[in-house]
């Protein structure tokens, strides 16, 4: 597993997904709509990934835990709390730099 | 580098052919992107056969954590590479994500500038992973930019200069 060009296979056929905090790893398993459980390492604290789990966590997409309670998060969730997440606008990005450099 | 290439890609992935040449500058420590990048360009081929694209690269300008006095250092050095790639390129627009081999590719667009020779428009939107805080880059660049997009309502609130339109990778 280690060194796949990419997960996206393993993703699709996936119903849950368990990662670190990574922003590329959970985004990636967002878009695809899976249910997906962050362990945050205690360790890297202030590593600025956090921030993007954070959020997803408030904003309710997904569960966070750690290492050490990851079996408790496992045990007790409800993935029908979850909400979906939807996907970014790059169209809004376009809109915006047509105005911009004048093409309009 | 990896994540700021899957994010720029998407960036680029509405923009109309007006768009185009695209100049694609990237660090030459990467190994991944060239690859991500030539299989966008490929797809987009298939929409618009008269597509131009090329790819450049320049010595990484900072590592990871690398220290702030060093990478001023590498980053002079790396402006060495930029400076003549910005001059030779000429952009009407440079759009970037924050990678660090960003910061001299628009100091030296900024140079160019100031010494009358091309006015390039910056755009620089930060990160989907920056919610509460800027990057290095973001730090540096939201003085220099003439466009500074950020992706959270929280950076807004902090740099009332930037442009909010949601999330858009």
């Amino acid at each position: 597993f280690r060194f796949k060009d990419s997960l996206a296979e393993d993703l699709r056929r996936a119903d849950l997904v368990i990662s670190h905090a990574g922003a590329g790893s959970c985004l990636e398993a967002l878009e695809k709509g899976k249910p997906l459980v962050v362990v945050i390492n205690e360790k890297l604290m202030n590593n600025h990934q956090l921030e993007l789990a954070k959020q997803l966590h408030r904003d309710g997409h997904v569960f966070c835990c750690n290492c050490s309670t990851l079996v408790e998060t496992l045990q007790s969730m409800d993935l029908t709390a979850l909400k979906p997440f939807p996907p970014g606008q790059p169209e809004k990005f376009a809109l915006f730099l047509d105005k911009v450099v004048g093409f309009q | 580098t990896g994540g700021h290439t899957t994010e720029i890609l998407r960036l680029l992935s509405c923009l109309s052919e007006s768009y185009s040449p695209r100049h694609y500058v990237f660090a030459d420590s990467d190994k991944m992107s060239e690859a991500k990048i030539r299989s966008f360009e490929q797809e987009r081929a298939e929409t618009f056969p008269n597509s131009q694209f090329t790819l450049d690269r320049i010595p990484r300008s900072r590592e990871v954590r690398q220290s702030w006095t060093s990478s001023v250092v590498t980053t002079l050095y790396s402006m060495l590479y930029s400076l003549p790639l910005t001059y030779k390129l000429k952009p009407d627009l440079i759009l970037c994500n924050g990678p660090g081999t960003c910061v001299p590719v628009c100091i030296s667009a900024l140079l160019l500038g100031l010494l009358g020779i091309k006015r390039t428009i910056i755009v620089y939107v930060e990160s989907i992973c920056r919610v509460e805080t800027l990057s290095l880059s973001g730090k540096i660049l939201y003085y220099f930019s003439d466009y500074f997009i950020v992706q959270w309502p929280d950076l807004k609130e902090k740099y009332p200069k930037s442009v909010f339109l949601g999330r858009i990778v």
